[in-house]
């Protein structure tokens, strides 16, 4: 009797074992940390990947069928906000909020501007939900969907049935989020010594470790944490970022750390998009930090750059842009034969 | 064919595990109630015919990890998680896997989703965010829907709406309801409302729809809401 359990239970070990196979759609740097994703519980694989892409682009998802993710995340500008008239913010944050790039969100430990949301597998909820995005719920776009012949074929290659639920749903859009991984900028080349700097991106370089890396920490270019930096608060927007979730002052003005990959094509800049180029983030760090209780520390300092030293900063900035990322067919339009 | 290599590995592992013990179904029942009245919504609104005349359209609420107590040892658990809508009768009964010799005379439970699994991400069944207990704005399960109208509300339609939920210290709204009970195949747990109700300032509060201080302490009226009829 024990035995045979034994037997059984290996048995079952290896068949697991052969799942632990991740899908092509998820690689980067062996000098990356590990991702924060809990991988174990949602898998990746081709198929999954593939519906979260067509689900991505599908309007099927709002509630005028007008809206897809990719109206305010598009591919050519890192997946942030290519129209910003589109973007009005996440439901209590009306017209206040810009979209940010999606990109290496396999390390992030939260979601939005103030991390109101704790896992990326529910994010696709906040858009979906909102009267003033895509308008719909989950329940309703499942239904929508088990009415076209297109969803119950993808859902049954992907998952062997062809049943769909709020959980499958969101979990195939998060593959598909996963797997917009962005390592192949110069940037990537240079740490792998495949390629050089030019010497004024190297006096960038350095400036940008002196003066910046604390917060947008290599190589994700974030420390994942939220951060006051200063910026003055929007008197009609009155957006307080990260209190607004934690309802504690000493959070007041914090937003999470952005990425600054692909920085130079995703502009406009910060949660407002308030800053249209990256001269005029670097005047906000050199001339407009507003001192608060909760500044950052790094930034009671003044920062002190030259014209000259903007110029190097900024051309370091661009070895981060990534045109393979954005120029990638699997993270495009799907374009499929039924 | 994987997978039908698994089912059958399945099937054997059940076979053996089910040779083993003898499982009984026990049923857990939820009344919620309004007084005496009880209080079940899958066709109409309730309505009290009270001097309150409050009106209850919604009800429903997360129930997890129950346990059975006999004094001071737990003597069975089980770690699932049920919704349990007064919309829909299939809901109000749960069957619970307690072998027949297990004694107790405390029933022990958690109103609500526990911090943990709120920041699990997507799951299934009574989890599913298509249940329409997430909130979408911002991450985190609603442990209990309460709503209806009350002439105290001064509000569009006299309505009062609850949505009571947060994971995170010191807004954590999970509670754990402990009662106690005499050993039957069929518990039966009533939801006084009225007690509820009553003790809400409804003038004052009638919108909760975020983690707040007033979201903890109204869970905690609903959790002392709970009680067994002898
Ligand atoms: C109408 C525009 C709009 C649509 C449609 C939209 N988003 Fe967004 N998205 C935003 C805005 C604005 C934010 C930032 C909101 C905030 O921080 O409050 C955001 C944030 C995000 C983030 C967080 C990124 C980070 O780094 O924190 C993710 C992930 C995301 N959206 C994915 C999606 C997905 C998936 C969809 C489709 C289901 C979608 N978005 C649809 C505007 C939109
Ligand atoms: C104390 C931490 C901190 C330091 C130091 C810091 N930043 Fe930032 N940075 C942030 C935060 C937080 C934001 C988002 C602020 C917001 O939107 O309100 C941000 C936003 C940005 C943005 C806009 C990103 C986007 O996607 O909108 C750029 C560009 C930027 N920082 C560049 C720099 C540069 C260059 C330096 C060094 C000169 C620097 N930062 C130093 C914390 C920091």
């Amino acid at each position: 009797m024990k035995k045979t359990i034994v037997v059984l239970l290996l048995f079952g070990f290896a068949i697991c074992a052969f799942k632990e196979i991740r899908g092509i759609y998820f690689r980067y740097p062996s000098y990356w940390p590990k991702p924060i994703y809990n991988f174990n519980k949602n898998q990746l694989t081709t198929e999954k990947t593939f519906l979260g892409r067509v689900l991505f682009y599908d309007p099927i998802l709002s509630k005028d069928s007008n809206i897809s993710c990719a109206s305010c995340h598009s591919q050519h500008t890192a997946f942030s906000q290519i129209n910003h008239s589109y973007s009005k913010g996440i439901n209590h944050q009306i017209g206040k909020r810009n979209a940010p790039a999606l990109i290496n969100l396999a390390w992030n430990s939260s979601f939005m501007w103030d991390g109101a949301v704790n896992n990326l597998e529910m994010q696709a909820l906040a858009p979906m939900s909102n009267p003033t995005e895509m308008n719909e719920t989950i329940g309703h776009v499942a239904d929508k969907m088990k009415h076209t012949t297109i969803y119950p074929k993808l859902f049954y290659k992907a998952f062997g049935d062809s049943a769909i639920n709020g959980e499958r749903v969101l979990k195939c859009i998060t593959q598909f989020m996963l797997s917009l991984v962005s390592c192949h900028s110069k940037y990537d080349s240079v740490m792998e010594k495949q390629a050089k700097f030019t010497q004024q991106e190297e006096r960038g370089y350095l400036l940008f470790k002196k003066n910046c890396s604390s917060c947008h920490k290599e190589p994700l270019f974030t420390n994942d944490k939220f951060e006051n930096d200063g910026l003055p608060i929007n008197k009609t927007l009155n957006d307080v970022g990260r209190m607004l979730i934690t309802h504690d002052s000493a959070n007041y003005l914090q937003f999470r750390v952005p990425t600054l990959r692909n920085i130079q094509i995703s502009y406009p800049y910060m949660h407002d998009g308030r800053f249209s180029n990256l001269v005029q983030v670097l005047n906000h760090y050199t001339k407009g930090i507003v001192r608060s209780n909760s500044l950052a520390k790094p930034l009671l300092k003044p920062i002190l750059l030259t014209n000259n030293d903007k110029k190097n900063l900024i051309a370091f900035l661009s070895t981060l842009s990534d045109t393979t990322f954005i120029t990638e067919k699997q993270y495009s339009f799907p374009v499929f034969v039924n | 064919m994987m997978r039908i290599v698994k089912m059958i590995f399945l099937i054997m592992l059940l076979w053996l595990i089910g040779s083993e013990t003898v499982m009984a179904q026990k049923v857990l029942e939820f009344h919620p109630s309004y007084g005496k009245d009880l209080v079940y919504l899958a066709d109409s609104s309730y309505q009290s015919n009270d001097e309150d005349s409050i009106t209850i359209t919604q009800f429903r609420f997360y129930i997890s990890d129950i346990e059975l107590w006999n004094d001071k040892n737990k003597t069975w658990e089980e770690h699932n998680f049920h919704l349990i809508n007064a919309n829909e009768y299939q809901t109000l009964r749960i069957s619970l896997a307690i072998p027949d010799d297990i004694v107790y005379d405390k029933i022990k439970f958690k109103l609500g989703i526990d911090s943990l699994t709120n920041v699990s991400g997507a799951m299934g069944g009574d989890l599913d965010p298509m249940k329409g207990m997430y909130w979408t704005w911002q991450s985190g399960y609603i442990n209990v829907k309460l709503e209806g109208n009350s002439p105290l509300c001064k509000t569009r339609n006299n309505a009062f709406e609850f949505h009571l939920g947060g994971y995170h210290t010191p807004f954590n709204c999970l509670k754990t309801v402990t009662l106690p009970i005499i050993k039957s195949d069929n518990i039966k747990l009533y939801i006084d409302l009225k007690k509820a109700l009553s003790s809400i300032n409804l003038k004052m509060t009638n919108q909760i729809m975020t983690p707040s201080k007033l979201a903890v302490d109204i869970s905690e009226k609903i959790a002392k809401a709970f009680e067994t009829r002898l």
